[in-house]
């Protein structure tokens, strides 16, 4: 086969545009240093009417915005979810493992939830409280100065709190709570749950002239056309190639990092989608940011004689230590809150409210903490409105069902009355829990795919049976009835699929020791000393906090490092 | 090129075959492509292609569909607010039919969607005899009263039961995810607006009110417009 080869030697090539490599690309491009950002997926543009779906309105989807074509529904704006045709991927018989995939210029931070949480001192160290993981190699101060940065770069609202383990930040002012987040905060304060603004980064307040503000739409799941959420596409990347220092490449699947005769990365290989060829582009560094599992991919399938085990693999812990966010979740019906007076409460695209993690876990059965995320009222009606109209008149010893004109008032009656207690909490980081190649598969690509193996611990389950007793007391303290049943240890108490919370990190992990780890504190392969991985793969641990904010801190961090070597002509 | 011109290629190109044998394009592919133009919505070209699948084509006759209306008007009737047909309810049923196709989805449209039209013919017939097109509305509602209620707990309903939920399910989904249903829910949003919190008459409803300590902390939406600076402590000074 033809293989098309480009003469231009890059100084940077960053494979992936979400969070670590967008964040790398703005950096690095800045700096004057030139980048090939090279994206699986097509060019995006949240205020390209083309692609755009924010404000549509569900009858603007012939199915209603169900979710046929996109798991999360029609608006979603993700190219991509748990399942991608031709693009299959495995599991160990007995375990299962959900891998989400956002083939798309920005990647998943297009339809993420925007929460930015900093993880803490204490996260950083967790070996040092409870016995268990492994710590990192690097503080939260070495880590603090990037966060700063990062808050005033792309803006996250939030409030000073003053709390050990939740750090502060230059933070923008929180909206107002909705009603049923004053319900929220009534029960869990009554409950003894610690209850504050949330953090998101959704610009409440001009950050500069380039981005637009919010205009309160609760759609950030959609994209925000006005860039008045943090997107890696509309944030970093876009700006980032009018510096005239990027080239991008879309449709441009990675499939491997090719290595000179003494193993070092001279660039990369991909296949254009559109047009089914293969490339090869030069680089004098290789940073990868393709999300955890797609990047301990392109290295495993990256075999070469100097690295016959795949690229950055002497430890054989690529892949391994691979863990997920717990999730927990239960409906709660608010009596109160029927027959409500409508208003515009759409606010921003999330919760204006959370419980961040309020306990000791010394005092506790399992070891790591959760944070309670809140969802609820009277939003944007979507394909399933409507669909049991009436099931709440059980509570009230009324007959469920029926037919008729009163099934109108009965939508109506019951519309905003529910609020969602989701969970989110840190998994135990274990060896055991792993992607590795699936040599007798190939995708349609001709490129071996992955196989998983995953299992929750009795860690992780006893988290989420916490979670469930927390769930109920607050349902109940907020003049509540806990939905459904309470899950048991015979369903594992309602725990989530792992890859289900979409926040698997740890994949090439950090550390300083390069038999027990993958990069070094500076994200660099302990192997080769030109490649970089920017994503969640470096993470050992993860916190109960969502990990965007913490790839974009640690990809500027190593993107500055990776300008002071080649200042220093170290590569 | 233009937007629907490139629809045009996408939908031509993923039916070349069929399309291409011909040697232009007749008035009702011309048609179908105006349907699949109507529904603007930011689909990449693999979703238009499946678009295309669903909007094109037919799964219920024209019998099922006039039942289907039927059915329909029965659970929930016309009234001043709107009705079924402004509502676009029996054609999401043939688009839902034809979407909810993949392997997931289980034949929804054979097992579940049309397999409802005949367990209800079949209970007409034994009541009746005759089909529930051919009923009275009189008659339909006598059938209905037996299924429509999950107190019914005949072992040999329970089918029925369990599609007429469906059935229910789909007309209130469908209405309500219509112009006219939301504007009959009442919901206000979608729109591009400021959020200032709850109505202070809510709060007064409801006997709420916020926290002068956390209120003090949220945006003041008259300086949203000034650009955010912060002294070194991160306190917020614009």
């Amino acid at each position: 086969m033809e293989i098309i080869k480009s003469k231009k030697e890059y100084d940077v090539i960053v494979v992936g545009s979400g969070a670590g490599g967008g964040m790398a690309t703005k950096i690095l491009s800045d700096a004057g240093i030139s980048v090939a950002l090279v994206e699986s997926g097509p060019y995006f543009d949240p205020a390209n009417p083309e692609q755009q779906t924010q404000l549509k309105w569900p009858w603007e989807s012939p199915r209603r915005g169900a979710g046929t074509n996109r798991a999360f529904g029609d608006f979603h704006m993700s190219y991509g979810d748990w399942s991608l045709d031709g693009e299959p991927y495995s599991s160990v018989e007995g375990t299962s493992f959900k891998w989400w995939r956002s083939r798309m210029l920005g990647g998943r931070t297009n339809h993420w939830g925007r929460i930015s949480l900093r993880f803490g001192p204490r996260d950083f160290k967790s070996k040092d409280f409870d016995g268990l993981g492994e710590n990192w190699p690097i503080s939260y101060e070495d880590v603090k100065p990037y966060y700063d940065k990062l808050d005033k770069l792309v803006g996250v609202y939030g409030t000073k709190e003053n709390m050990f383990n939740e750090p502060d930040g230059f933070f923008l002012p929180p909206p107002k709570p909705r009603l049923h987040e004053l319900f929220y905060i009534k029960g869990a304060r009554k409950s003894n749950v610690k209850v504050m603004p949330s953090r998101l980064s959704v610009l409440t307040k001009r950050i500069n002239n380039e981005r637009g503000i919010c205009f309160y739409c609760g759609q950030c799941d959609r994209s925000c056309s006005v860039y008045g959420d943090f997107s890696s596409s509309s944030c970093l990347v876009i700006p980032s190639l009018k510096g005239g220092k990027v080239d991008l490449y879309v449709n441009s699947m990675v499939n491997e990092v090719m290595t000179d005769n003494n193993g070092r990365a001279t660039g990369v290989s991909f296949i254009n989608k559109e047009n089914g060829r293969d490339y090869k582009i030069k680089g004098k560094i290789v940073v990868l940011a393709a999300s955890a599992c797609a990047t301990a991919r392109i290295l495993l399938n990256s075999k070469s004689k100097a690295h016959p085990n795949g690229l950055g693999n002497s430890s054989n812990l690529v892949g391994k230590y691979l863990h997920d966010t717990t999730g927990a979740g239960r409906g709660v019906f608010i009596p109160e809150l029927m027959n409500r007076k409508t208003y515009n409460e759409d606010g921003v695209g999330g919760m204006h409210v959370y419980s961040p993690w309020w306990l000791d876990s010394r005092k506790l059965d399992f070891p790591r903490g959760y944070h309670i995320e809140v969802g609820g009222g009277m939003s944007l009606p979507q394909y399933g409105i409507g669909w049991n109209p009436n099931e709440f008149n059980k509570f009230f010893g009324l007959r469920t069902g029926g037919y008729g004109d009163s099934l109108r008032n009965d939508v109506k009656k019951y519309y905003g009355s529910t609020v969602y207690l989701s969970g989110r909490g840190e998994a135990i980081p274990l060896k055991e829990n792993y992607c590795e190649i699936d040599n007798d598969t190939k995708d349609k690509y001709g490129v071996p795919v992955l196989k998983f193996r995953y299992k929750w611990s009795d860690y992780e389950l006893k988290q989420v049976k916490h979670m469930h007793d927390t769930f109920e007391e607050i349902a109940y303290n907020m003049g509540g009835i806990p939905l459904g049943t309470k899950p048991t240890k015979k369903d594992n108490y309602g725990i989530s699929v792992p890859g289900e919370i979409i926040h698997e990190v740890g994949t090439t992990r950090m550390g300083n020791d390069p038999k027990t780890s993958v990069v070094n504190k500076y994200e660099r392969l302990h192997d080769v000393d030109n490649v970089y991985v920017v994503d969640a793969a470096p993470f050992v641990s993860q916190a109960d906090k969502n990990p965007t904010w913490t790839i974009m801190a640690l990809s500027m961090r190593t993107s500055e490092y990776i300008i002071s070597e080649l200042k220093k002509k170290n590569v | 090129m233009k937007r629907r011109d490139s629809i045009k290629t996408i939908i031509l190109g993923s039916i070349g075959a069929s399309l291409t044998m011909k040697s232009c394009i007749t008035q009702e592919d011309e048609i179908l492509l105006n349907q699949v133009w109507e529904y603007n919505y930011g689909r990449t070209s693999e979703e238009l292609k499946w678009d295309y699948k669903v909007l094109t084509g037919k799964f219920f006759s024209n019998n099922e569909l006039a039942a289907i209306d039927k059915i329909a008007n029965i659970i929930l009737p016309p009234n001043e607010n709107g009705n079924i047909k402004d509502a676009g309810v029996v054609e999401l049923f043939e688009i839902i039919a034809k979407d909810f196709s993949t392997p997931a989805h289980n034949e929804y449209g054979e097992k579940v969607l049309r397999r409802g039209l005949i367990v209800f013919d079949e209970i007409c017939n034994n009541r009746f005899n005759k089909n529930l097109l051919d009923c009275s509305e009189a008659e339909i509602k006598i059938v209905f009263d037996k299924i429509a209620y999950n107190d019914n707990k005949d072992e040999d309903l329970q089918e029925a039961i369990r599609l007429f939920a469906v059935y229910r399910g789909m007309v209130l989904t469908g209405y309500f995810t219509s112009e006219i249903g939301i504007k009959e829910l009442g919901y206000k949003g979608n729109i591009p607006n400021v959020w200032d919190g709850v109505p202070p008459e809510i709060l007064k409803d409801y006997s709420v009110s916020y926290d002068k300590e956390w209120i003090d902390k949220c945006v003041d939406q008259s300086k949203r417009n000034e650009i955010a600076e912060w002294d070194e402590d991160g306190n917020l000074i614009t």
